[in-house]
């Protein structure tokens, strides 16, 4: 049993009225913590787009990662932040929005003429459904074998260059060139879990 | 074309899921008595007295914990099609599949060796 076609549009009106007001609450919100949760929202509403379009690995897919895991970074990063500064009035800003503006409007016209000049309506494949995910666990392991194999290094390259990056290692010398390098770049050893801006 | 099946329920299950919330809420502020009396403004009403603000900056560590995370979620993403298609793929694939958890094992080992599983 499958959703009705009305339910679809439905379906599709809601999710798509989500993404853009989601998206728009993203940018204009003053309150960034306001923004990322949003942005959550946002990303599950993509992934309630993917499953209508039978794309029912991927849809998990955006969810796990995006929802589960990029925005959580994002959040955590917010987190790191901890001041919430006035912002300073930018120089030019008038020229700059207006700058923005037409690069917006000429991305808006590109995909306006996109959307009128193509065919969308082709006499594609059958979609194939729950057989989706399978279908793509054999590519992935015989004419995508390679890349999925080096997926797997560029996220052990990813997780050192993290751990690398967050620990800063105390390197009292510079890799390339030698040199010493400036005490301020170096890290405490033992600081603590929650840094407390009340106690000296 | 939909050609998914089952997902009628799953449409239910969201609608129903997504009413709990709105109606808790909406019974509560029309039910409720409204006061702001007291230790009503609390964001713990009955728990302890928070300390100072919400907004306070926290330690990279728990970044690290986030980011090791994500690439475990990266990789049980990629190893799913692998145990949905397990049946069809025979003994080549799983030894492929393998490789793809040792190379993992080896960051896992690193962020071990490193510390980074540590709470200290």
């Amino acid at each position: 049993m499958t959703i009705a076609s009305s339910t679809q549009q439905i379906c599709f009106l809601v999710l798509s009225a989500g993404i853009v007001i989601g998206s728009l609450g993203v940018v204009l919100l003053e309150n960034i913590v306001y923004s990322a949760f949003l942005l959550g929202g946002v990303f599950m509403a993509v992934a309630g787009l993917y499953l209508l379009l039978n794309a029912s690995f991927v849809a998990a897919a955006q969810v796990l990662v995006y929802v589960g895991a990029v925005n959580v970074l994002i959040l955590f990063a917010i987190m790191l932040v901890n001041k919430k500064e006035d912002l300073k009035p930018i120089k030019g800003l008038q020229l700059r929005r207006l700058l923005s503006g037409g690069v917006c409007a000429g991305l808006l016209a590109l995909l306006i003429r996109v959307d009128i000049t193509t065919t969308w309506k082709l006499p594609g494949p059958q979609a194939i459904g729950e057989q989706a995910t399978e279908r793509i666990g054999e590519h992935l392991f015989t004419d995508y074998l390679l890349p999925f194999e080096l997926a797997s290094v560029l996220l052990l390259m990813a997780m050192i260059g993290a751990i690398v990056l967050a620990r800063r290692d105390i390197l009292t010398n510079d890799i390339g060139t030698g040199e010493s390098v400036k005490p301020g770049l170096i890290e405490k050893a033992n600081t603590p879990l929650l840094i407390d801006k009340s106690s000296p | 074309m939909f050609a998914l099946s089952g997902y009628d329920a799953f449409l239910g299950f969201l609608l129903i899921s997504a009413a709990v919330p709105i109606l808790a809420l909406v019974t509560n502020k029309l039910l409720a008595p409204q006061s702001s009396a007291g230790e009503r403004e609390l964001t713990y009403e009955s728990g302890m007295e928070p300390i100072g603000g919400a907004w306070i900056q926290f330690n990279i560590r728990y970044y690290m914990f986030a980011l090791v995370f994500v690439i475990f979620d990266v990789e049980t993403v990629f190893l799913y099609p692998w145990a949905v298609a397990f049946h069809k793929l025979g003994l080549l694939a799983f030894i492929e599949a393998l490789i793809f958890i040792a190379i993992l094992v080896v960051a896992l080992a690193y962020a071990w060796r490193k510390g980074a599983l540590e709470w200290s």
